[in-house]
């Protein structure tokens, strides 16, 4: 008999929905299940709530998943999940208080460390390429650095037995390809085979996303039901790979879901790059075979880069956001005007704003005037800038808020401020990332 | 006739850089998606929006064409002061764009 792994996928992004990934968890349908937890940003707002208290900065989801899915690791069930994010000392806590508290006994975790690298991108004075400038030019608006990490440290901790793994920065198709490689007993070298997992990782790392999800078009693409969603699943043997979902569940696993999963976020689709290989996707083929099941293949590779993707987190002070509508004949004129009013009288304050736009909703704040339209029945007028301080960003915030006093009719004002935090991608030679692993009994 | 008749499409985001996929609903449509589907095209429908490069992949196992645009998000995700930092939205907006061969293109809703 050849061998085979059943893998889910349980989320796509930090606060994505745990329920129905709970529901497949408890299907019986898979033996692992993945959590991607962190996008661009979220590791440097992780890393921000840590500066204010060091007891945080992982996961906040890890008491709700433990309750949910202690049936499913006390079944045998494995997890694995960057559920660290800029903490996984903590998140490791609070993996083995949940384990305690909802009564699983006998998990082995696996903790991944060292995937952060801000000294490194500090002492080596890293190019930013996106920003222009090295580390040290903005050392102290620097919040963070995070290395992306592959497979290898989970294949290790499979290896020691570790039945719930959890690291920072994973990288999102790791999550996968590390439990695959595995369980297939296929060598992290064998690159065929790692674009290959690359290729069931990809189409399982975005969860709902890939099962209808950021889809449906009518009356072009429609599907039947999109409230209740499942999440993708797939079936992995040396024979053949297939993507399908939970029966019952609404989406769709289908060419059209499949194919735009595939292409989602890669570049050069000859060349996806990973910390586990550079993927080739362009002969990838889809096949229906079964209704919300489809069979997949044609994935290759080439040896993985020698270097490792870092996001670095830049403090770029105060965003603040300040909105109000306008309706009716003339309502995008007197938009207009608001906007230049606003912009006159910050002129005093230009030296603290970084940047700043203005936008019309339902006119041209998605495609800034590249979709002419109509004369619009109504139409919102929002203000958005990036301020090196707070005193800047409240005089924006007051100017967005005195159009009450015209042009006429402006009404529903909004304002939201906040710390602004960016990221910005830098290249890190791999052999500078030093990863430990620590295998705790729960 | 527009490309959503006989295409559809997906946008993502890494940094600054959007990508979007574009796969035809009828393979029979393909050789047409590959002619007609320029860099020039995008460019000319996308105008202001990208302020780098646009490059052109395709993916002849799935009949897919991908745009990769540099500089086309506000200056990426996390800084961007857009409405919709991702380009969720371009997705529908390259949808938009003409395609001249009306006769040859087999459309999606008959």
């Amino acid at each position: 008999m050849s061998k085979g792994i059943s893998i889910g996928s349980g989320s796509a992004y930090s606060t994505d929905r745990l329920d129905w990934a709970q529901e497949l968890a408890d299907s019986g349908l898979v033996d692992y299940m993945g959590f991607d937890c962190l996008a661009e940003r979220t590791m440097a707002l992780a890393h921000v709530r840590r500066l204010d208290d060091e007891t945080t900065g992982h996961d906040q989801r890890i008491p709700e998943l433990m309750r949910r899915f202690a049936g499913f690791l006390g079944r045998g069930g494995k997890m694995v999940g960057n559920f660290g994010a800029a903490n996984p000392a903590a998140a490791a806590d609070d993996v083995l208080r949940g384990l305690k508290a909802n009564g699983v006994n006998g998990v082995r975790v696996g903790v991944i460390h060292g995937d952060d690298v801000l000294d490194h991108v500090l002492d080596q004075d890293l190019e930013l390429p996106e920003m222009g400038v090295t580390a040290q030019a903005i050392a102290a608006r620097v919040v963070s650095a995070n290395a992306y990490i592959g497979a290898d440290p989970i294949v290790d901790l499979l290896d020691e037995g570790a039945q719930f793994i959890l690291g920072g920065r994973i990288a999102d198709p790791s999550l996968y390809v590390g439990p695959i490689a595995y369980e297939m007993g296929w060598a992290l070298d064998d690159w065929d085979k790692m674009g290959t997992a690359t290729l069931v990782a990809h189409l399982l790392e975005c969860g709902t996303h890939a099962t209808g999800g950021n889809y449906v078009d009518p009356p072009y693409r429609v599907l039947d039901d999109i409230v209740h969603l499942g999440f993708p699943l797939a079936h992995v043997s040396d024979d053949e790979l297939i993507i399908t979902k939970m029966e019952g569940t609404g989406g769709a696993v289908d060419i059209g879901t499949m194919k735009t999963q595939l292409a989602y976020e890669i570049h050069d689709p000859a060349a996806y790059l990973t910390p586990d290989s550079t993927a080739d996707f362009t002969q990838v083929w889809v096949e229906e075979i079964g209704p919300d099941r489809v069979r997949v293949g044609g994935a290759t590779g080439r040896p993985r880069p020698d270097t490792l993707k870092v996001l670095v987190g830049v403090d770029e002070g105060w965003k603040v956001v300040t909105e109000i509508s306008y309706g009716g004949p003339g309502c995008a004129d007197r938009a207009q005007l608001g906007a230049e009013v606003v912009a006159k009288r910050l002129e005093p304050f230009q030296s603290g704003i970084d940047e700043i736009r203005y936008d019309l909703h339902g006119v041209s704040a998605l495609f800034e005037g590249q979709l002419p339209g109509g004369e619009p029945a109504e139409v919102r007028l929002r203000i958005a800038a990036r301020c090196d301080d707070r005193e800047t960003a409240d005089a924006v915030a007051f100017e967005g808020q005195f159009l009450w006093m015209g042009p006429a009719g402006g009404g529903g004002v909004n304002t939201q401020m906040a710390p602004a935090i960016g990221v910005t991608p830098a290249l890190l030679p791999r052999e500078d990332v030093k990863l430990i692993t620590e295998v705790i009994d729960a | 006739m527009k490309l959503r008749e006989f295409a559809y499409s997906r946008s993502g985001d890494k940094g600054d850089i959007s990508n979007l996929c574009v796969f035809v609903y009828d393979d029979d449509n393909w050789d047409i998606l590959r002619r007609e589907l320029t860099v020039e095209k995008v460019r000319e429908k996308f105008g202001r929006l990208v302020k780098g490069e646009i490059t052109r992949y395709e993916l002849p196992g799935t009949k897919g064409l991908n745009f990769v645009m540099t500089e086309a998000l506000g200056g990426g995700v996390s800084r961007s002061l857009r409405t919709d930092p991702h380009g969720k939205s371009y997705q529908s907006l390259i949808l938009d764009i003409d395609i001249d061969a009306d006769t040859e293109i087999k459309p999606h809703l008959g």
